[in-house]
């Protein structure tokens, strides 16, 4: 393992160096993106022709890593803003309208951030797209907020997550990284 | 992602994403009755696992989100394209893990997606603002760029009926192999290039704007 990851290092060493020659191309993150849709494995259902259900979300984050840190009240402050992953914000994308916590979100796209608190987690649904992490964040531009509680895990998950499940009203968007979950439901 | 770095942060890069992509990180474990709440096992995301091919997404302009954050820039992005990037592992991609004149998804995974915020023109075709699924049909010297309508698929299966546009587009040599497959946006005048290198080729897709 050892060995093979020098060669990796090594591999990548090169790799980057050859980015200075040929320039702009860009090195891959350290924190990967991923996207998680609903109905859950969407276009995979989709090219095999076993869903008749329109797409109704999609999320697009990027998964940071415990790498065997404690990450709530310590990595991540309780009470303080957070970007919901890594690198560019967290995005969600409706495809109808939905309601969260009873008021209207009309389908497009947003950004997620959150506020980690012990026992429970307040969830923003912001409308200013395209932006990097939580540094810009805008009060004025909330759609809507929501605190959900906080389910304790008895594994810790190693990358942060994000995946949608059904619900009886619509979904729910289940957030987890190390031993913490929330909930957020949305009503379609 | 600085291209200047020092060779330890190299290292520590390389070895992050070799962990990354190869390790099985700690499982999320499985329900059951006598535990607290468990992530669910779906099949498409099953937490705590991460893709072989990591996702990226590029913008244009290069890095849009920091300039809006950073306030460079208040003015909406152009365009932006997300993908997955393959290995090549040691591999010859071209003509043997690819092969010419079969389609190809520009990536792995999900089918690559591309989103113009406004209208653009395409060797002389106007391309209207929206979003679009993106494919090639490599060939030796050239590669066949695709717009296609059938949008949030697996890339595994393009529906040539829901094609939109084609690009013939000349293939170039890179200076040496590049291990990941790349997009990123190239200036150019009145526009940009969209760029695609992997292992010893790549193309560039003139957009203007």
């Amino acid at each position: 393992m050892i060995r093979k990851s020098i060669l990796f290092a090594l591999c990548s060493f090169g790799f980057l160096c050859l980015n200075a020659q040929t320039a702009n191309v860009p090195e891959t993150d350290k924190s990967p993106m991923d996207m998680c849709y609903y109905p859950d494995n969407y276009p995979v259902l989709k090219i095999q022709n076993k869903t008749k259900d329109a797409l109704m979300a999609r999320a697009i984050y990027s998964r940071p890593q415990r790498n065997g840190r404690k990450v709530f009240g310590e990595l991540l402050e309780y009470g303080k803003l957070w970007r919901l992953g890594a690198n560019e914000a967290t995005e969600v994308e409706f495809y109808k309208d939905t309601r969260i916590n009873g008021k209207k979100v009309p389908k497009g796209r947003y950004t997620l951030y959150a506020i980690p608190y012990e026992n429970q987690w307040t969830v923003i649904v912001n409308k200013d797209t395209d932006t990097w992490g939580a540094f810009k964040y805008d009060s004025k531009k909330d759609v809507v907020r929501m605190d959900v509680p906080v389910k304790k895990l008895t594994e810790a998950v190693e990358f942060f997550s994000m995946s949608f499940e059904k619900t009886t009203t619509g979904c729910q968007m289940n957030i987890a990284w190390d031993d913490v979950m929330v909930s957020l439901p949305i009503s379609m | 992602m600085n291209l200047l770095r020092s060779a330890n942060v190299l290292l520590l890069v390389g070895i992050l994403g070799f962990t990354a992509c190869n390790n099985k990180p700690v499982p999320a474990g499985t329900d059951n009755a006598d535990k607290p709440a468990q992530v669910p096992q779906v099949a498409a995301n099953p937490n705590g696992l991460i893709d072989q091919s990591p996702m990226d997404i590029i913008y244009y302009p290069i890095e849009y989100p920091k300039l809006k954050m950073s306030g460079e820039t208040s003015a909406p992005p152009a365009m932006r394209v997300m993908y997955s990037r393959p290995q090549k592992k040691g591999r010859d991609i071209f003509g043997n893990l690819q092969k010419y004149g079969q389609p190809w998804r520009l990536g792995a995974n999900e089918a690559t997606e591309i989103e113009f915020f406004k209208n653009v023109t395409i060797q002389g075709k106007p391309v209207s603002a929206g979003r679009y699924v993106i494919y090639c049909i490599p060939e030796p010297k050239e590669w066949n760029i695709v717009l296609n309508s059938h949008l949030f698929s697996w890339g595994l299966h393009f529906d040539s009926t829901k094609d939109i546009q084609h690009f013939k587009i000349p293939v170039e040599s890179t200076k040496g192999p590049v291990e990941y497959f790349t997009m990123t946006f190239l200036d150019r005048d009145k526009g940009a290039s969209l760029v695609m290198a992997w292992d010893t080729v790549m193309a560039k897709l003139p957009i203007e704007f």
